[in-house]
């Protein structure tokens, strides 16, 4: 669903990323792990057209998208929760939501039913019902959280990017995104995942990579990434 | 102190005010999703209260209304384009200021080519004879300055909340690259705020003409003083500016009477130098709600 080859990016002349390939089929959750600034945002950034690739080509259902803006890449059904959240503040929770189906609404993506994807956001996340008339600002971290994903959900994507949901929530609420991760997954979601917190990541993911200083170190299914050595020295020792 | 006296320069002071009130609108609504503006937004002004001179020969006052406001949302799309576009793409910091200044200047130039520098009469659609109302002399047009100025803000306001491109218009000013996520085309919609402020200046525009005059030297000091007014009333605090307008335009009124009318523009320039030093979010911004 999601093929990607030889991608490098960075910032400005500053390259983050060097030449990273990465293969996320329909229906499989697939998560990228690494440790802090190993180039994991960096990685979604480039693919959702955030920051534009140098080299390398990002496919989507076989289209090629490489160097679209970010709006004509949503388009093509690529939703990206960023990292740091991102909701709109000023907003309400329910229009923060219309926003995440904006190319439905407006004719660039097939509408479908968006109102019934409202109401199923609403019972994915329980929290998001009892706010919906509420400014997305005034939310804890962990709703924001909720919302950001539901938002990127609403776009009723070919392909899921999650950026750390779980980053600054208590391990409550990491637990609770983890579950929602799971039920997303159920539910045949393609999602690429990154995660700093590699044990959980590893456990609910089929597929994982392993991302190093800006290169891919280590690739296979999670069960066998979570039993390799040097995996489990270098991201589940300290964890764990 | 004359109370009937006080009472009708305050009430001209009103009509004034909203005009001013109605530029920093426009001034807020580029600020929101580019952090630029126009700094030839009375020159907007100014250019399309000359074409509403000439379309009002052959259509009359109101069918003239929509026209202009036409003209003004493509000039103002296209000091978007040719002016502000490089300069955010290459996150210039004043880049915007000096383009939207020429233009403002080559604006000006054409429009003392077209119509000459000499301030001209323009046609007003209603009787030019005060209403007497309880000893306090207002003019027919005075009332439709201050019904449509707010018919105007209340207007967008409601195509912000209401639609879903208004909506667009929010997020794009909350989080920009969020937006661009999100499948909005966010250079659009800065061109439209762009075409949007220039609209409500051209609207200013038309609505003042036939109460002062017109002519191609009318900007400069309209979009000077409604800058001053976006300053004092925050640049986005919304209806702040509403406040500020009457602020100014009363203030104006009676230094012009009470004082000179050579010292009429002091107060307002000092009053920006106050706010500037004082409290630089205006008087009634608020810091936006943190990002999280
Ligand atoms: N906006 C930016 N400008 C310049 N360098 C950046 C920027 N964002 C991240 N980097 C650098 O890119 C590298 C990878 O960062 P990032 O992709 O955020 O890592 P991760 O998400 O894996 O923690 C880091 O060395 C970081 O300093
Ligand atoms: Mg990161």
């Amino acid at each position: 669903m999601l093929q990607v080859e030889n991608l490098v990016a960075g910032y400005g002349k500053v390259k983050v990323l060097h030449a990273i390939s990465l293969h996320v089929p329909e229906g499989s959750l697939v998560t990228l792990i690494g440790s802090n600034g190993a180039g994991k945002t960096t990685t979604l950034r480039a693919l959702s057209g955030m920051i534009r690739p140098d080299a390398g080509t990002i496919r989507i259902a076989g289209v090629d998208i490489t160097g679209l803006p970010s709006h004509e890449i949503t388009r093509h059904g690529l939703a990206h929760s960023p990292e740091g959240r991102r909701v709109f503040p000023v907003l309400s929770v329910e229009d923060n939501l219309l926003m995440g189906a904006f190319t439905r609404l407006t004719g660039s993506r097939p509408r479908g039913d968006v109102a019934g994807d409202l109401a199923r956001m609403f019972e994915l996340f329980p929290r998001l019902a009892e706010r919906r008339a509420q400014q997305a600002g005034t939310l804890s971290g962990g709703e924001q959280q909720m919302l950001a994903m539901a938002r990127a959900l609403m776009l009723s994507p070919k392909v899921l990017l999650l950026d750390e949901p779980s980053m600054g929530l208590a391990p409550k609420l990491v637990e609770e995104v983890f579950a929602t991760i799971a039920r997303l997954k159920a539910l045949r979601v393609t999602m690429l995942l990154v995660e700093q917190f590699a044990a959980a990541a590893l456990e609910v993911a089929d597929f994982a990579y392993v991302l190093e200083n800006g290169r891919l170190a280590a690739s296979g299914p999670a069960e066998t990434l979570k039993h390799d050595p040097a995996v489990r020295a270098a991201y589940l020792g300290a964890a764990h | 102190m004359d109370f009937l006296i006080l009472a009708q320069l305050v009430v001209s002071g009103i009509a004034v005010g909203m005009i001013y009130g109605v530029i920093a609108f426009g001034y807020q609504l580029t600020f929101a999703t580019s952090k630029t503006l126009n700094f030839g937004q009375g020159e907007a002004l100014m250019l399309s209260s000359l074409v509403g001179l000439t379309v009002v020969q052959f259509t009359g006052y109101w069918i003239m209304l929509p026209i202009v406001l036409a003209f003004g949302m493509v000039q103002g799309a296209v000091v978007e384009r040719l002016g502000v576009r490089q300069a955010i793409k290459t996150k210039s910091e004043s880049g915007w200021i000096m383009a939207t200044i020429a233009l403002g200047i080559i604006f000006k130039n054409l429009a003392e080519n077209i119509w000459g520098r000499d301030a001209l009469k323009f046609p007003s659609p209603l009787p030019e004879a005060p209403i007497g109302l309880m000893g306090v002399n207002i003019l027919p047009m005075e009332i439709v300055i201050v019904l449509g100025a707010l018919a105007m803000m209340l207007a967008v306001e409601t195509f912000n909340r209401r639609s879903i491109f208004g909506k667009a218009v929010v997020a794009t000013a909350n989080d920009r690259e969020a937006a661009g996520l999100m499948g909005i085309n966010t250079s659009l919609v800065i061109t439209f705020s762009y075409a949007l402020s220039s609209m409500t200046a051209a609207f200013a525009g038309v609505l003042i003409a036939p109460v002062t005059l017109t002519g191609a030297s009318m900007g400069g000091a309209l979009g000077l003083k409604a800058f001053a007014v976006a300053i004092i009333g925050g640049l986005s605090s919304g209806m702040g500016v509403i406040v500020g307008g009457l602020i100014l335009g009363i203030t104006e009124t009676l230094t012009g009477f009470y004082l000179s009318t050579g010292y009429k523009d002091v107060p307002g320039l000092v009053l920006l130098l106050l706010v500037l030093s004082f409290k630089p979010s205006g008087l009634f911004g608020r810091s936006a709600i943190k990002k999280v």
